[in-house]
């Protein structure tokens, strides 16, 4: 405890100018999942924030408790949708989650683990890769079923988090770096697609689909082969250097001329790439670059929303429930795109009470705080099971896996998909291409390789 | 008894998870969505009325106070521990115990969300009419400790005007029923007599509320004035001149430009007042209606009227309207509002006074209010690092709220007396006034257990030291 | 201290506060004062707030039995008083207060009428939705005092709802007052709900504000009739499940019809309107609506046939509806050996308690004649007897307990009014859904002494 002076050490601290815009007015409370499911002031958004006040003010120390309530948030962010002042808690909250990395001791496996996922896992396609394939291995192999069987997940206390894990893809998206994907017929425009992390391995036939569906919408598509992961789950997690150095990868590697949006297919990606601006604020040589590139960055659904869509040969008759990603919703503020694009395949659109409540997925959180996030999956299975959907779409590969957790354990009868991929599952290929179904894509190698 | 001996209590009483006795954990408790705050020593989050009982008794064993609270959205520190003790926090009861839409009633537990309960009863196409700004946060316990309003109260009355039956635990551990589902009753009018008391006489446990029916047809209009004399002229011209909107509001320019900003809702940023006005009803008297205003408007110099056209659009104005206190946070850390109420042929005057007040304290004022029911809701604008700015708002508040009461009106609409407004009470009442509603307060809570130093000014021999009253904050 | 203070002291310590002219002792005024056959020592009629608090620290300090009295419509309810040592009448309380119709808002003492508050505001197109029997007569300090409301309260609510303050003495004879003059208002305690409708037994009104509200320009009634009150209650329920939203939604029982047609004369017999003919086989239900021709022209298409084939409309209406309103008073006019409770339940039990009043007065050979606003729950059930001679008491007891029985435990059947010798077997009160404790506690808080309207109130 310290009277006197602030608890807080580094210099991306969470600043008064910040925190002090919440008057505490409480509006945040009931759209927050953690405050809804335990009910603690602690647990909210002011809450949180009234802690972090405490800490700069040396009342609270970055001790259990705080760690505890600012660990428990998901970040989901839906307190910014509903705060009247304008208050950005995100920043605030990674920001603390900084000024914990550096000022508290966590358990020495828990950090050991942190570190691992964060600085090794994540930070190179090498690691990425190599972790995916022991996944895969483990899933496939049939140690998964041994595993399970044998109850030691139980024993180990894992069993619940295992289930959430991605189901690793046969083939990764890898090979697909560096190539370029022409439009087809009159090109409307051209953009880069960044691939995400785990949907590289998990998610291949995702990304396949959002590079088929942006040529049939006649857009060129070229995927630099120096991007890395957005580093979102590592700014959210208190890596904020981590995170940093993701960016300045990344701006290096989107920073390419006369290209009309930088795409990704994951809410969480491009909320993170949207703020790479304030992300890299201080640093002179790159803050610039990163509004730049913040700037152009699009999720798919709303660029295709905005570019209008080519009307796609079949109609998707179906009972669709949309869920709001949050960091699509609440972080980028696109609700409508997602929802025109699912009407303009013709679904029977369901609405559940509150579409824009979290799943629970929130990037690592499921593993990492998995009871609380099991009870707001839970809340929103409850929702979801009330639409009597055929079909949950969404538009981030978290909020996938955990859904499809929630419709395994409901025994529900209904798919989990991205908006994009019932997209590509509308557009036919002409008669001549049909042959080239399987291999998807006519790919050539780029002709020039981006300036790095 | 030992602090130790009464959390032990405590836990024994409603469960050890539900007991928070650390300094790191109390704290999230000394504020509440005004300036006002105070520590408590526990807080215990009770799941039955039982449970509320015990812990009243243990209270008025102990001698300790006990003060509920909702979701902490007051403005007058209703649920502020002022002077310690424990916190009972309704967020574990949390159930609508019962819809009975034959009879539009619901029972509800007093954690309910107010905006919760319309939701949940809009399949039987009713709502519940109180409207605060911060519905969709605030509980229905809340609202009726505080007697909430908000900007639909114009048509729909407060919330007491929707309540008929409560269960009450009292101070001492009793549990009491006033009223039910029939609309009046034999006897005293206890249920009536009980809202809005501010959490000073008893505990609320469960709640029967009036449903009201969701109209036919709702009609959004803004008005655009350039001036705030003419917008106000036609606030009392459309009262008089028969119409009664369900909601008629106003935004002064200043105020206008930072929802803007915050909503982009589409208000004009170079107006000086704008009127949201709603009328809700029968499709057909709608319409007529709403031409009337329009008359009404123009007459008075509206440079422009809109309507919005469709459900989105209202929500859109609405939602303007709806957090525009918070919206006025963006141009300081902090705000003070007040919520005098005057007759509404005074709203002009009123707000010119309340403009001098703003130039003579070097303050900004932004004004949005319930213009239908001359609710004043002049919000001052302040940085609570200068204490100078701090004492000079408390003045400006004081002097409009005088103000206020000149003109034949009162000190608070809507958001209650609490420990913000309590030492200005003798502007309103006499000290008879005051002792006759003591008797009430004493009736049911002699020993001050429940809630206290609350909404009675401080008697004159322990003033000295609560002079400042609300004002000040931790921040 | 006993109640054998001499006569002469009472009236001449009364004189000396309200004037010689304002205080009696003379049996041949007082007598006309009586409650219940009880005659009161003395009679007072003070001039403002600072005389009625100097009667009541009289009595007060002498512990002297107080009934505050208005026009004397309304004195028949409550038990019967074990004494009465000194009527308190508002009748010099008259002053307007404030009234500025551009507020509207108006500010009476209790004194006034509430004939003559419709006389103020009326010029300037305003309605105090209280709409009692004999306006002339009732005054609004009775009406607080009883809670008492007309066919209006099913659009506007009751006195709870739209009294925004009142200025009172208390039993010890302090001046206080709670609430305030404008529509909105939260500080401090809301007395005016503990006063409205406590019967004089907590504190002497003497003043009150009331939100006023504009009077629509165009009214019309649609009339429906239905052979079955299950019928009527559907179509009750029909209108309450529309859009409309009509001012009146009122029941009107056969037997009531015949003693509403006593009191209506139509005044344009050849207006050219659909005439609503006199007494009847059929339940009434009266959709009184308010607005524009096309307003009324969406009425007449949703209430459908059965509601739109009888309409009324002009002064008629007006007529017809100051009939209705007339009901209770009108009933004992007709039999002045009747007997009327004020019934209030929730939605849904209005039918199974209006089949009780049936039965109730089948079995004890009375007619039972009911009204009500149906649409909130509150009725007003006569009982007629059928019979010449006046039936026994025990006929009365029977019907009552009969119809308390069927009561669910949060309504209330009040007897309002009832043939003397019938109140000695019953309490007129009868059970109430609100805690007897915290009843009692206030009570002693505000009139330990129990001087005001004492051995009349529930308890």
């Amino acid at each position: 405890m310290n009277p006197r002076g602030s608890n807080f050490t580094g210099p991306d601290r969470p600043t008064w100018d910040l925190y002090s815009k919440c008057i505490h007015c409480g509006l945040c409370l009931q759209q927050c999942p953690t405050y809804r499911v335990l009910g603690r002031e602690a647990d909210s958004p002011r809450g949180r924030i009234y802690q972090v006040l405490q800490v700069d003010a040396g009342r609270l120390r970055i001790g259990d408790s705080f760690v505890t309530h600012m660990d428990r948030c998901l970040g989901c962010r839906a307190c910014e949708t509903a705060c009247p002042s304008g208050v950005q808690y995100g920043r605030i909250l990674e920001r603390a989650r900084a000024e914990i990395e550096s000022n508290y001791q966590r358990p020495w496996l828990e950090r050991r683990l942190r570190d691992w996922f964060f600085t090794r896992v994540l930070h190179r396609r090498k690691g990425l890769e190599r972790w995916a394939k022991w996944l895969r291995v483990y899933q496939r192999s049939g140690l998964q079923k041994v595993a399970r069987a044998s109850g030691m997940l139980k024993l180990l206390g894992l069993d619940k988090v295992e289930a959430l894990a991605p189901q690793v893809d046969r083939a990764f998206f890898f090979p697909h770096l560096g190539m370029l994907y022409p439009a087809e017929g009159e090109v409307r425009g051209r953009v880069l697609f960044h691939v995400g992390c785990i949907a590289s391995v998990a998610f291949t036939g995702l990304n396949e689909a959002t590079v088929r569906v942006l040529n049939k919408n006649g857009f060129e598509v070229f995927i630099p082969r120096a991007q890395r992961c957005c580093g979102a789950l590592q700014a959210h997690a208190g890596y904020r250097e981590e995170a940093q150095r993701m960016a300045r990868r990344n701006l290096r590697a989107f920073l390419e001329p006369n290209r009309d949006a930088i795409i990704t297919n994951s809410a969480g990606c491009s909320a993170m790439m949207k703020e790479y601006g304030d992300l890299l604020q201080d640093n002179p040589k790159y803050g610039e670059h990163g509004r730049d590139v913040a700037s152009k960055v699009k999720d798919v659904t709303e660029f295709l929303a905005e570019a209008g869509l080519r009307p796609p040969q079949r109609r998707l008759k179906a009972r669709v429930t949309y869920q709001d990603p949050c960091h699509l919703a609440h972080a980028q503020k696109v609700r409508s795109a997602p929802r025109e694009l699912l009407k303009a395949l013709g679904a029977e659109l369901v609405e559940m009470a509150h579409p824009d409540y979290c799943c629970g997925s929130a990037g690592t959180y499921n593993v990492t705080q998995n009871e609380l996030s099991m009870k707001i999956l839970e809340q929103k299975m409850d929702e979801v099971t009330q639409t009597r959907a055929e079909i949950i779409a969404t538009a981030n590969t978290g909020c996938m896996l955990q859904l499809r957790a929630g419709v395994k354990a409901r025994g529900l009868n209904a798919r989990v998909a991205h908006v994009i991929e019932l997209l590509n599952e509308a557009y036919e290929d002409p008669p001549a291409a049909a042959e080239e179904q399987h291999s998807r894509h006519r790919r050539k190698r780029a002709s020039h390789v981006p300036s790095s | 008894m030992p602090r130790s001996r009464i959390s032990e209590e405590l836990r024994e009483i409603a469960g050890a998870e539900a007991v928070l006795d650390g300094a790191e954990d109390l704290m999230l408790y000394e504020y509440d969505a005004g300036l006002s705050t105070g520590t408590p020593q526990w807080v215990v989050f009770p799941e039955t009325t039982k449970q509320v009982s015990r812990i009243a008794q243990l209270a008025s064993r102990m001698n300790v106070p006990l003060v509920p609270r909702g979701a902490g959205t007051g403005l007058s520190g209703g649920s502020i521990p002022r002077a310690g003790g424990i916190v009972l926090v309704f967020s574990r009861m949390t159930k609508i115990l019962e819809i009975d839409a034959a009879n539009r009633r619901a029972v509800v537990q007093p954690g309910v969300v107010n905006a919760d309960l319309s939701a949940v009863v809009a399949r039987h196409g009713l709502f519940f009419a109180p409207d605060p700004a911060s519905q969709k946060a605030s509980t229905i316990g809340g609202n009726v400790a505080e007697n909430s309003g908000g900007p639909h109260t114009l048509a729909h009355g407060v919330t007491v005007n929707h309540i008929t039956g409560l269960e009450v635990v009292l101070p001492d551990g009793g549990v009491v029923q006033m009223g039910g589902k029939a609309a009046d009753s034999c006897g005293y009018d206890l249920t009536g007599l009980f809202v809005g008391t501010e959490g000073t006489v008893g505990i609320v446990t469960a709640i029967t509320v009036k449903l009201t029916k969701v109209a036919e047809a709702v009609e959004t209009l803004l008005a655009i004035f350039h001036t705030i004399d003419d917008a106000a002229n036609a606030v009392a011209s459309i009262t008089a001149g028969g119409i009664t909107p369900v909601a008629l509001e106003m935004l002064d320019g200043k105020t206008l430009r930072c929802v803007e900003e915050a909503t982009h809702a589409g208000y004009p940023m170079d107006s000086g007042a704008v009127l949201l006005i709603e009328l809700e009803g029968l499709r057909e008297a709608v319409t007529e209606q709403a031409e009337a205003v329009r008359a009404v408007c123009e007459r008075h110099n509206a440079r422009e009227m809109r309507r919005a056209a469709n459900e989105q659009e209202r929500q859109l104005l609405w939602k303007g309207r709806k957090t525009a206190f918070a919206a006025l946070g963006r141009l300081a850390p902090a705000y003070y509002t007040q919520d005098g109420v005057v007759p509404r042929s005074h709203i002009a005057k009123v707000l010119r006074y309340i403009e001098t007040v703003a130039q003579k304290c070097n303050l900004q004022i932004g004004n949005i209010f319930h213009a239908g029911d001359g609710n004043m809701h002049p919000c001052i604008l302040f940085d609570m690092r200068d204490p100078d700015q701090v004492k000079r708002t408390h003045e400006a508040g004081r002097m409009i709220l005088t103000y206020c009461v000149d003109c034949g009106g009162t000190i608070t609409g809507e958001h209650g007396v609490g420990m913000e407004k309590n030492e200005l009470m003798p502007l309103l009442f006499s000290e008879d006034d005051l002792e006759v509603m003591k008797w009430v307060h004493d009736a049911f809570n002699p020993k001050s257990v429940l809630n206290p130093q609350k909404l009675f000014p401080t008697p004159r021999s322990c003033r000295e030291t609560n002079v400042a009253g609300g004002i000040g904050g931790s921040r | 201290m006993s109640p054998t203070v001499a006569a002469a002291g009472l009236a001449r310590a009364l004189a000396a506060i309200a004037g010689e002219a304002y205080a009696t002792e003379d049996p041949a005024r007082t007598t006309s004062f009586a409650i219940d056959e009880v005659v009161p020592r003395a009679a007072v009629e003070p001039g403002s707030a600072a005389e009625v608090a100097a009667v009541l620290q009289y009595a007060h300090a002498r512990k002297l039995v107080v009934a505050p009295a208005g026009g004397f419509t309304h004195q028949h309810t409550g038990g019967i008083p074990e004494r009465v040592d000194i009527l308190l009448r508002t009748e010099r309380l008259k002053a307007v207060e404030h009234y500025d119709p551009g507020d509207m808002m108006i500010g009476v003492g209790v004194g006034t009428t509430v004939a003559e508050v419709e006389r103020k505001i009326g010029p300037h197109q305003q309605i105090l939705p209280l709409e009692t029997a004999q306006p002339e007569r009732s005054t609004i300090g009775g009406a607080l005092a009883t809670a008492t409301h007309g066919p209006l309260k099913h659009a506007y609510g009751g006195l709870r709802d739209y009294c925004t303050g009142v200025r009172f003495v208390t039993a010890d004879g302090k001046i206080a007052k709670a609430g305030a003059k404008v529509v909105k208002n939260v500080a401090g305690y809301d007395l005016m709900k503990l006063l409205i409708g406590s019967y004089g037994t907590m504190a002497v009104i003497t003043g009150a504000s009331f939100k006023l509200f504009p009077r629509p320009p165009q009214m019309r009634t649609f009339v429906a009739q239905f052979a079955r009150l299950a019928e009527a209650m559907t179509f009750r329920d029909h209108v309450l499940g529309s859009p409309l939203t009509p001012v009146c939604l009122e029941l009107v029982s056969p037997h009531a019809q015949a003693i509403v047609a006593e009191s209506f004369h139509p005044v344009s017999p050849n207006s050219g309107e659909t005439r609503v003919g006199p007494p009847g086989e059929t339940w009434r239900v009266l959709v009184r609506a308010a607005g524009s021709d096309r307003v009324l022209a969406r009425y007449r298409a949703e209430l459908g046939a059965a509601a739109a084939a009888s309409e009324m409309g002009g002064d008629d209406e007006a007529q017809m509806w100051r009939s209705v309103a007339e009901f209770p008073h009108t009933l004992f006019e007709r039999s002045r050996n009747a007997m009327l409770l004020r019934v209030d339940v929730a939605l849904q039990d209005v039918a199974p308690m209006l089949e009780a009043a049936e039965r109730a007065a089948l079995d004890n050979s009375f007619l039972c004649a009911a009204t009500g606003r149906i649409g909130v729950g509150s009725l007003l059930v006569g009982f007629a007897p059928i019979a010449v001679d006046p039936p026994s008491a025990m006929q009365y007891v029977n019907a009552v307990s009969y119809l308390r029985s069927m009561t669910p435990r949060d309504g209330s059947a009040i007897v309002l009014r009832c043939p003397l010798e019938a109140k000695r077997y019953f309490n007129v009160w009868g059970s109430t859904p609100n805690d007897i404790g915290t009843m009692k506690a206030l009570k002693r808080a505000f009139d330990g002494e129990d001087i005001l309207n004492r051995g009349r109130f529930l308890f």
